[in-house]
């Protein structure tokens, strides 16, 4: 019988009761804004340890489909004056012997917004409103991928970023839109011009950034 | 505003007091361990000893004997363990309105099936008349930090009972596990009726659990208790505590008073005085092991039926803690065993004190912050339903001091 049923369900939290937290497929969004700006919003994930990865194009329906890129993840504990202190144990000792643990702490992400979806249509610019907190936060799938990936102007965004590990980001972002593409080497060559022309004469940090997200 | 300077010396002062006392402590105690050890090859002497004193100190019954240190066993795989814990906001007459906040920490963690744990806490905010002026006896009370204390008490207990039948419904091996003493002490000396309201919240709850045969302790961390002290302190009395009121050794009393280095005119006779359970303990108790069970006597257990409050000590490997079960969990070993072995897992798994009580204090606790944001809302709420409120002139002085 599942937790969220029976007579133990007056004591459970009401935000729980779906039980979205075990990761039930049937609903789809990764995370939930908890913080938002016109330039990046960050999200707690819905499951700990579950964010999606550093360079994944994600993407939260308000008004327009906003489209951003996951550029930092991190897991603490859920209350300030609460701090993790090591056990000396394996994940699986500690879900079995230290279960609470789990329910004390969460993982969020940021995400750098480098555009939006005006219908099926990518516009490389920052959306006229912010997220609004609470939004769902979804993983945008390959054919959403490929449709925004398609211009090599999110491209700028990342390079012209604050505050962001700007190279590994960009590598990790060519990475899943090759990914997408299915290694697509043409696809390849003409972002490495792009990307030739924003970093100007650096040719060292440009090799390096092609060599890994080809690697 | 409070003179801190004021308080430093005093606070030296009382330490300086309290090392005096202390000054011939190590004696006490190893006089203490001498009596120990040698009741407990004659308990049932001393028992008969104690049945006969007729003094106001709290005093067992011995049933398993004095002595004997049980060690602990491994819990069983798949235990769960429940907790309960309550906090509140007491009522406040200078507010804008007569009512009180329980909020009322769940905790319910399955052991080695990786199962989701519960973890959760919920208010409830009671501010009906009857909730807020009572009559007991004939005499009707405003509700006030005591009456509120025993109704967290009974809420506490209740939805206890109520989470661990639920949760042994659905095939969880489950012991429940209550913050702080079952004896509800504090209820003594009050109107009779008061008392058995109280006590009938908390007798059903026992009930249900005896039913399901779910068992249930309260953890004391930091015992003050001395009631082992105080049987000791029989047995070295010559007239066996007989009538402490008349005590025929007060001569004595004078002389033993005379030679202690700060005179207290409360030293009573006995050599062994200020020596608590929990320091004789220390010497006896190995890391995890427990004392044999012993009934308690406090005079509102008499209103507890088949629920009879029994005790033992356990070594935490940090302190001495009591655990109380009722009689049905003392008279059945296995259920008894399964107490001990889970109190001490707990407290090893929390790193000196039991995980789920630590949890269940922490989903409980409301800070000063949440209860003046608590406070807030009352008058916000006031305020935009158009409804007259007044706090008393008190409480706005107290906010809004002018020069």
């Amino acid at each position: 019988m599942s937790g969220s049923e029976g007579p133990l369900k007056r004591f459970m939290r009401s935000d729980l009761l779906s039980d979205t937290s075990q990761g039930d497929d049937s609903l789809l969004h990764v995370g939930e804004v908890i913080s938002s700006s016109t330039t990046e919003f960050v999200a707690e994930a819905r499951c700990l340890d579950k964010a999606p990865s550093f360079g994944q194009f994600v993407q939260v329906t308000s008004e327009v489909s906003v489209i951003g890129i996951v550029y930092n993840v991190y897991s603490q504990s859920i209350e300030p004056n609460r701090r993790p202190t090591a056990y000396g144990k394996t994940q699986e000792q500690l879900r079995k012997e230290q279960p609470q643990i789990f329910e004390l702490l969460r993982t969020e992400f940021q995400v750098l917004i480098v555009g939006y979806f005006d219908g099926h249509n990518p516009v490389y610019v920052l959306p006229p409103q912010p997220t609004k907190i609470h939004s769902f936060v979804l993983e945008c799938d390959d054919k959403e991928v490929c449709s925004f990936t398609v211009k090599a102007d999110f491209l700028r965004s990342i390079i012209n970023a604050s505050n962001v590990p700007v190279d590994e980001l960009l590598v990790a972002v060519l990475r899943v839109a090759l990914q997408a593409r299915n290694s697509d080497q043409d696809y390849l060559i003409r972002m490495g011009k792009e990307l030739s022309r924003l970093v100007g004469d650096d040719y060292d940090r440009l090799s390096s950034i092609i060599r890994r997200a080809s690697s | 505003m409070l003179d801190l300077s004021v308080v430093k010396m005093q606070i030296d002062q009382m330490v300086d007091d309290r090392r005096l006392l202390h000054y011939d402590f190590e004696k006490k105690l190893a006089i203490a361990l001498r009596e120990y050890k040698r009741w407990s090859g004659k308990w049932r002497e001393l028992s008969e000893k104690i049945s006969r004193s007729n003094t106001s100190w709290l005093l067992p019954d011995f049933f398993d004997g004095l002595d004997g240190a049980v060690p602990f066993s491994a819990p069983p795989d798949g235990l769960s363990v429940a907790a309960t814990d309550g906090s509140q906001i007491y009522p406040d007459r200078h507010e804008v309105a007569p009512c009180f906040l329980i909020n009322m920490g769940y905790i319910l963690l399955h052991y080695d099936s990786g199962e989701k744990p519960i973890i959760n806490s919920k208010p409830m905010l009671f501010y009906q008349d009857e909730d807020i002026v009572q009559e007991w006896d004939g005499v009707k009370t405003y509700v006030n930090q005591e009456s509120v204390n025993a109704k967290r008490n009974a809420l506490e207990l209740s939805e206890l009972s109520e989470l661990s039948i639920a949760a042994k419904s659905m095939g969880h091996n489950v012991v429940s596990l209550s913050d702080g003493t079952l004896i509800e002490w504090a209820l003594e000396g009050k109107p009779r009726d008061y008392r058995s309201q109280m006590l009938s919240e908390f007798i059903a709850s026992f009930d249900r659990m005896e039913e399901e045969k779910i068992p249930i302790a309260g953890y004391i961390s930091q015992t003050g208790s001395q009631e082992l002290v105080n049987a000791l302190k029989i047995g070295l009395c010559p007239t066996g505590g007989l009538d402490c009121k008349c005590c025929p050794r007060k001569s004595e009393v004078r002389k033993v008073r005379d030679t202690l280095p700060v005179k207290d005119e409360n030293t009573k006779v006995s050599p062994i005085e200020g020596v608590t359970d929990a320091m004789l303990m220390r010497f006896i108790l190995k890391p995890y092991q427990r004392t044999p069970t012993y009934r308690s006597n406090s005079k509102i257990l008499r209103e507890y039926g088949k629920h009879w409050i029994h005790f033992f000590y356990v070594n935490t490997g940090d302190e001495i803690g009591r655990v109380e079960i009722p009689e049905w969990v003392a008279k059945d070993f296995k259920l008894l065993n399964l107490v001990h072995s889970c109190v001490c897992d707990q407290i090893i798994k929390g790193r000196g004190y039991p995980v789920a009580l630590a949890e269940a204090h922490e989903s409980a606790v409301v800070r000063a912050a949440d209860r003046d944001a608590f406070y807030g809302f009352l008058r916000n709420a006031f305020v935009d339903k158009n409804f007259e409120a007044r706090i008393s002139t008190k409480s706005f002085k107290k906010r809004f001091l002018s020069i």
